[in-house]
């Protein structure tokens, strides 16, 4: 018999309730996270309520708590008085992404974060007279503060600070939402494989935001079980052009063939020896290795009806790899038996606690309104109406510890409702396009680029 | 870190990089000295924007030796050109900010760019041209001739991934060249102390220059890092003077690669006139620069970092 979906929410809440807040402490924000039983089936005049009370709460805060902010505000004209209905959210002043790429090092750097961070700081002792970017961030986490950042793949990490009631909202969040869209699929008896760091020991956030996947099922394996800092990543990603950053280049593509066999070993083992129910989360493109891995093998693995797939975090220096998302469900399919309906991607960034989930039926990407408002842009940076192709931006009312509204720089396409199933609220396309940025080349880049070409033609 | 140690350790690597380069492949040392003979195209530069006004000695330009007002390597404020082209930008007549205004208006329209030698602000001067670091000497030498402190800025800069994608990767060589020099890029901005505070002064592009490249047309104050520009980590150097080897440096690059400097020189006039194109077809600069600007979406708001209860750094 399945399980009512009040009972399986029920049952996830009491799983994961170390990041639930005592009731009695909720403002607007917990209200539209904690209080919302299913995120996709709210009907859209509450799904509006809770979204404006929480915003108006979350901009009032930042407004009030963060200097920067403030200031940017009274130069945009636009304070928390004239925040009056739902119609005014988007005159909200919205910080573009760079904002968050642009810091500088050392003792500077824990400046930084301690400027960029809304309201008061614990105490936050920085022991080092130059430190490194890895130092800064355990300082603050010895305070409770998450800082978490991207894979810089654009060529700089974007860094944000989280404190801890804002971490385990994410965490929450990203959690309730792929659960509640796979209604009745998730588990607590799971077994789970992750294709990312060890949250545990890294700060990158396609990693260390997974952290609840270890206590939202029963057992986890981790497929990178090492320290991944800002430092090894530099080196990992070609950034650091040293010895050392080329001996771990080469050391990742060698590490990479053995999570492949050991992804792949423990599939095996589950496929022939238990009747456990799976999960695998993780990066795209470490589980088209497998894919690869299986091809090169000529093996089939029949996981079907016991096995689900959540990817997330895009494909990162392996964007050569990428290939059409109904075309990766397609391979799954072929070489683990996972259908289609059970291999989902979950869109989400660094500067935002949003998680936009695909649904199982038509891959799209649902949005949970109910404290996220997504907008899509136009050439002029204003907000657009459905259907069309733009610049994501969005409103995030749970992250108060940084001013989340923000632009970003992906291109999206928004629709009004999801053209196959009957979840209510806006979707996003199944396909996130990065918009291309343009870069000026100073004398020196060009005296470098010419020389180049000259050497190489 | 101390600026000029992070020079060093920069100028170190790059020239350790460069040399390992060259000594792997030395058929490609002769690609670089290759001129242009074959296409027929040579550099010529382009008569100067200005006429140098003549120094009188009446002229209000009081020398002074304070820090970020004297005189240092390839930026002398007192020379009679300097002096009389500061008096007649309104040195010591217009306020601070007004006059810095209009010392950076002069660098950054008035004075082409031109790859070549490093060498002081007389004879940029009497060029009308000259590398971003000759361009950022002649305003920091204006600025200092008219009272005002003022100093470089330096940083190497990362370049973002459809731009190394499009560029770098396709070629194997320069693929190569990047791996081994990617970090040998130095640039740099003014800064000049007005209304209290240092203010930045990015003036290496002309506004045609920015346009061509879709870019908004940089005012005073405004700083091209965030924009374009990303600062490596911990490279980023304040200082007085430009740093001793730069000219040197740039001596050398002249003798190995004349072949190539006339090719980015040439390069530098094609973009000029596509951006002049670019400009006249948006209806001017000012109002390609609302375009741009416009689409650009929300500008990056300025962090000043101040002292936040609850940070402690133990010393």
């Amino acid at each position: 018999m399945t399980i009512s979906y009040t009972e399986y929410m029920d049952l996830f809440d009491k799983q994961v309730a170390a990041y639930i807040p005592p009731r009695e402490s909720w403002g607007p924000v917990e209200k539209a996270i904690y209080g919302v039983p299913d995120p996709f089936h709210l009907p859209p005049e509450e799904a509006q309520r809770l979204q404006f009370e929480a915003l108006s709460f979350t901009f009032r805060h930042h407004f009030q708590n963060n200097a920067y902010y403030h200031k940017l505000c009274l130069e945009r004209g636009f304070t928390p008085e004239e925040l009056k209905g739902p119609a005014d959210l988007e005159r909200i002043p919205l910080l573009p992404d760079r904002f968050f790429k642009e810091y500088p090092a050392g003792r500077d750097f824990a400046l930084w974060l301690a400027n960029v961070m809304t309201g008061e700081l614990p105490k936050i002792v920085i022991r080092e007279k130059n430190p490194s970017y890895d130092q800064v961030i355990e300082a603050f986490q010895e305070a409770g503060i998450t800082v978490c950042f991207s894979s810089g793949t654009s060529g700089r990490h974007t860094f944000i600070p989280r404190d801890q009631r804002t971490f385990n909202t994410s965490e929450y969040a990203i959690t309730k939402c792929a659960v509640a869209i796979g209604y009745p699929g998730w588990s607590p008896e799971m077994r789970g494989y992750l294709m990312m760091p060890n949250p545990r020991k890294t700060h990158l956030f396609a990693g260390r935001v997974a952290m609840i996947y270890f206590d939202a099922i029963s057992e986890v394996t981790v497929a990178i079980d090492r320290e991944v800092s800002v430092d090894l990543l530099a080196k990992a990603m070609g950034a650091d052009r040293s010895l050392a950053g080329r001996i771990v280049q080469y050391a990742s593509r060698k590490t990479e063939k053995r999570m492949v066999e050991k992804i792949i070993a423990w599939l095996e083992y589950h496929q022939e020896k238990t009747q456990d129910i799976l999960t695998l989360v993780g990066a795209p493109y470490l589980l088209a290795g497998v894919l690869e891995q299986l091809d090169a093998d000529g093996k089939r693995l029949q996981m079907g009806g016991r096995a689900a797939v959540a990817t997330g975090g895009g494909w990162k220096i392996q964007e050569g790899r990428r290939i059409p998302s109904e075309q990766f469900r397609t391979w799954v399919e072929e070489r683990l038996g996972i259908p289609p309906k059970d291999c989902i991607d979950v869109y989400g960034m660094v500067e935002g606690n949003g998680w936009m989930t695909q649904c199982p039926e038509g891959h799209y990407f649902h949005i949970p309104t109910c404290y996220f408002k997504p907008m899509v842009l136009d050439k002029e940076f204003k907000p657009m109406g459905f259907g069309q192709w733009g610049r994501f931006a969005f409103l995030d009312a749970a992250a108060t510890s940084y001013p989340g509204f923000m632009v970003t720089g992906d291109l999206v396409k928004m629709l009004e409702r999801c053209p196959v199933c009957d979840r209510i609220g806006p979707v996003l396309e199944p396909e996130v396009r990065r918009a291309v940025g343009e870069e000026m080349r100073g004398c020196g880049e060009e005296v470098r680029n010419l020389v180049s070409s000259d050497m190489g033609s | 870190m101390f600026a000029s140690a992070i020079y060093l350790r920069l100028m170190m690597r790059g020239i350790f990089s460069l040399l390992k380069l060259l000594a792997a492949n030395p058929g490609d040392l002769r690609k670089l000295k290759e001129r242009s003979e074959a296409s027929g195209e040579r550099y010529v530069r382009p008569p100067r924007r200005y006429e140098l006004p003549s120094y009188d000695p009446v002229m209000k330009i009081i020398p002074s030796r304070r820090r970020y007002l004297r005189p240092t390597r390839f930026c002398n404020p007192y020379t009679p050109q300097v002096m009389a082209l500061a008096n007649s930008l309104g040195a010591h007549r217009l306020p601070p900010r007004q006059y810095a205004k209009a010392a950076f208006a002069f660098a950054k329209e008035k004075l082409y760019l031109e790859i070549c030698p490093l060498d002081g602000v007389d004879q940029t001067l009497e060029r009308g041209a000259g590398t971003c670091f000759h361009l950022i000497s002649v305003f920091i030498a204006l600025c200092r001739a008219a009272g005002i402190p003022a100093r470089y800025k330096m940083f190497s800069t990362t370049m973002i991934q459809a731009w190394r994608s499009a560029l770098v990767d396709q070629d194997p060589m320069v693929k190569k060249w990047y791996d081994s020099l990617g970090y040998f890029m130095i640039e740099g901005e003014g800064e000049a102390f007005v209304d209290g505070r240092w203010t930045v002064a990015h003036v290496g592009p002309t506004a045609e220059r920015q346009a061509s490249a879709g870019l908004p047309i940089t005012r005073f104050g405004e700083d091209a890092l965030g924009l374009w520009f990303f600062a490596v980590p911990g490279t980023l150097m304040i200082m007085e003077s430009i740093p001793l080897g730069l000219g040197r440096g740039s001596r050398f690059l002249q003798r190995i690669a004349p072949g190539s400097l006339e090719r980015v020189n040439l390069g530098v006039l094609a973009q000029s006139e596509a951006g002049l194109k670019v400009l006249e077809a948006a209806g001017g600069v000012e109002a390609y620069d609302r375009q741009v600007r416009v689409a650009m979406g929300p500008e990056v708001p300025t962090l000043d970092l101040e002292e936040k209860k609850g940070i402690v750094f133990a010393e």
